[in-house]
């Protein structure tokens, strides 16, 4: 009965301590988001004054015959797949060099994180650059080697201008993934290795068999990372294209900004912003659950 | 002794006679120095009004600011810089009104974005410091584009309508009039391109922008057709007529007459082809007239309204910019001063002289220093006289986003004609309703 008490009794302070974080919590995350789904009910755009009028699910209805949100949908989700699997791929190739004994490697290290530190609006005028059908670098290099006889209009064509930002994106953040494996490439004890090398393993069998499923948890992570990231990608593409030509490159993000600045179709604007939160969470969810299952423990905690 | 007593009682009589005499003192006083101060105050401290102008027109605007200070003094009149995209200053006026307090008093606008900061609430209501006269020396579309709900948001400032260029010289020598209907715009342009004076017969805005939008009203008053009325929001864009006018279209490109990159021109590849003489006929905006009466082909080109369909009427798109005061601003008065400096003819008119944009006053059109400048400007008074609008409904930018988004997949030609505008229309109807309820 005493002992009882004693942990009510910190359990009650474990919950005093733990308030001001809860509050907090509810204020900066619980309170917008449960706004925000509490006005994607309501009807509140030019055509009403700007008042609410409560409309129900109305707004999550129009959504199915909005031919607009699910083409910026298909496009979120073909630049998120892209340039996810090309990151974690260059993202591996980079761990692995940056994981070996060489000299200089803390300068090579800091070069390589550099283009994830620069700021993605200045980075995505200079690519607009690159990319430019009159001066552009690519069309200069093209050019040079003779592929092609006149410059090509990399953003102003639907395909081409998508493969553009794909390729921007992968620039700039491939080096976080890149870090992520890292350290988990470096959490992997080297007598593994040592081991499988004297049962006469090669080193791309022991990359297939003790380095990658050791690094998985490490990758979901980035991986969960990025697709959050990606698939509210706006400053990029909003600098490159501005979500053209023709609407081929504009991500839900940019078509939520269009429905709230532009259109001032608030109720709307809101239902949009609910149905990505929930396709966001459901990824999370999905990589959470991934990562319970995986043998290897990340955190640390028995 | 006795001295100092009559010395202290003198003094203590005085203060009583003043205090007899306070009320009326003050009561000079402050007769005196209202006007004295308010002068005080007024020179000392003009009072400061705001407006948000992209910086391509407000170093234009510099010598009118000028003027406008030196004849008064007691307002500063202060352009804010914005970016040249007209998107974004829409953008960055919408937030700055969004957030409650507006940095701005006075608000810079294209005729469409009147409808949309006038249902929001942003703009004050004007037509009890205009009179009906003072109106009708403006053009009609200038003014009618200002009006929302029965109000009066925006003051006419430059004005801009979209017409047809053509090489009067080629016309002339091939033995043809210029073209009344869009018949014979297509027949003089596969004559003019069989007698190989051209490669292209007529080119246009096809890009997916704006501008794509503002042709199409053009092309649908030729038809006879219409966008959205704006009285009933019924919505027009799946009619027969409306349909028959995208074809119209398409078969410019499907008969050779436009080169398939139309599809993805804006205003400035279009003139520099007809710059170029590449093509005979053009539609554009006034301001080419200016920038080809500098090039190869000066002298050699002429305008006129739009042709259209035997059943329509030829329309040109109305477009320009005008003034409106700011729903909260502390300074109406002062704000008005300015909306009414910049609506006179006088400032139009050493306006129009400096940059060679449109004026808005009618009267304008025939005064003889600015037709001695620019001779065609009696001759855009008869195309701009038949200036459509775009439709002055609140949700026009999310309108005119759908339409350009089918009617960019009709011409380009991924989608067919009747689909496309069936599909438009029936967004459109989902909008209109939807902000209706």
């Amino acid at each position: 009965m005493k002992l009882n008490s004693i942990r009510q009794r910190e359990q009650l302070t474990g919950w005093l301590l733990s308030l001001p974080a809860l509050i907090i919590f509810i204020l900066v995350f619980a309170y917008p988001i449960g706004r925000a789904f509490w006005l994607s009910l309501f009807t509140e755009n030019l055509g009403t004054q700007l008042e609410p009028i409560f409309t129900g699910l109305e707004n999550y209805a129009r959504m199915f015959g909005d031919g607009r949100f699910w083409n910026s949908l298909g496009n979120t989700a073909i630049f998120t797949f892209f340039s996810l699997l090309l990151e974690l791929l260059f993202g591996i190739i980079i761990a692995l060099v940056l994981d070996q004994q060489f000299r200089a490697r803390g300068i090579v290290r800091t070069i390589g994180i550099l283009p994830w530190a620069l700021p993605t609006a200045v980075m995505g005028l200079a690519w607009e650059w690159i990319f430019n059908d009159q001066y552009g670098v690519v069309n200069d290099i093209l050019r040079g080697l003779g592929i092609i006889d006149s410059g090509i209009t990399w953003l102003g064509d639907p395909t081409r201008a998508m493969f553009a930002l794909i390729l921007a994106d992968v620039w700039k953040t491939t080096p976080f993934i890149a870090v992520i494996l890292l350290a988990g490439l470096q959490a992997i004890p080297q007598d593994l290795y040592e081991a499988r090398s004297i049962d006469g393993a090669t080193p791309i069998q022991n990359f297939f068999t003790i380095t990658l499923p050791l690094i998985a948890p490490q990758m979901i992570i980035a991986l969960l990372f990025r697709f959050a990231q990606a698939f509210g990608i706006f400053e990029l593409v909003t600098v490159m294209t501005g979500g053209g030509p023709a609407g081929s490159t504009e991500t839900v993000s940019l078509y939520i900004y269009d429905t709230v600045m532009r259109y001032l179709d608030f109720g709307y604007g809101a239902a949009l912003i609910v149905i990505t939160f929930l396709i966001l969470i459901i990824a999370v969810a999905i990589a959470g659950f991934i990562l319970s299952k995986t043998d290897v423990n990340v955190t640390g905690e028995q | 002794m006795m001295r100092l007593q009559e010395t202290v009682k003198s003094f203590f009589r005085g203060i009583s006679i003043r205090k007899k005499l306070k009320p009326l003192i003050v009561f000079l006083a402050t007769v005196i120095s209202i006007p004295l101060l308010i002068v005080a105050v007024q020179s000392q401290q003009p009072v400061t009004v705001k407006v948000l102008i992209q910086a391509l027109e407000a170093a234009q605007l510099e010598p009118i600011v000028k003027d406008f200070e030196a004849e008064n003094p007691d307002i500063n009149l202060e352009i804010v810089e914005a970016p040249n995209d007209t998107n974004k200053v829409e953008d960055l006026y919408t937030s700055a009104f969004l957030l409650g307090e507006s940095p701005y008093d006075l608000v810079y606008m294209d005729i469409v974005w009147t409808p949309k900061f006038a249902a929001a609430g942003w703009l004050k209501d004007l037509s009890d410091r205009v009179s009906q006269e003072e109106l009708d020396q403006f053009l009609d579309g200038d003014v009618n584009g200002g009006m929302y709900d029965g109000g009066l948001y925006r003051m006419p400032f430059r004005s801009d309508a979209g017409m047809l260029y053509y090489r009067s010289d080629w016309l002339k020598d091939a033995g043809y009039e210029p073209p009344e209907t869009f018949s014979e715009l297509m027949k003089i342009s596969q004559a003019l391109q069989e007698e190989g004076y051209t490669d292209w017969g007529y080119v246009w805005q096809g890009k997916q922008y704006e501008g794509l939008s503002a042709m199409f009203v053009e092309i649908l008053e030729g038809f006879d057709a219409f966008w959205v009325n704006p009285e009933t929001l019924e919505v027009g864009l799946d009619q027969p007529n409306a349909i028959e006018a995208v074809k119209f279209l398409r078969s410019t490109i499907e008969e050779n007459v436009s080169p398939p990159g139309v599809t993805t021109y804006s205003e400035e590849p279009t003139r520099r082809l007809f710059q170029n003489g590449e093509t005979a006929f053009l539609r554009n905006w006034p301001y080419v007239y200016g920038l080809a009466s500098e090039s190869d082909i000066a002298g050699k080109f002429a305008i006129k309204p739009m042709p259209h369909a035997p059943k329509g009427s030829n329309g040109a798109c109305q477009g320009g910019w005008g003034m409106g005061i700011a729903k909260n601003t502390d300074h109406p008065e002062e704000a008005w001063r300015v909306v009414k400096y910049f609506s006179q003819a006088k400032t139009q008119k050493k306006y129009a002289l400096q940059t060679g944009y449109v004026p808005s006053r009618r009267e304008l059109f025939n005064d003889s220093e600015l037709v001695e400048k620019y001779s065609y400007l009696p001759e855009l008074l008869n195309v701009i006289e038949n200036a459509v609008l775009r439709p002055p409904i609140a949700q026009y930018s999310q309108a005119s986003d759908i339409l350009q988004r089918y009617l960019s997949a009709a011409i380009a030609g991924t989608m067919e004609p009747e689909k496309a505008m069936n599909a438009a229309a029936r967004e459109t109807r989902t909008l209109l309703k939807r902000s209706q309820s």
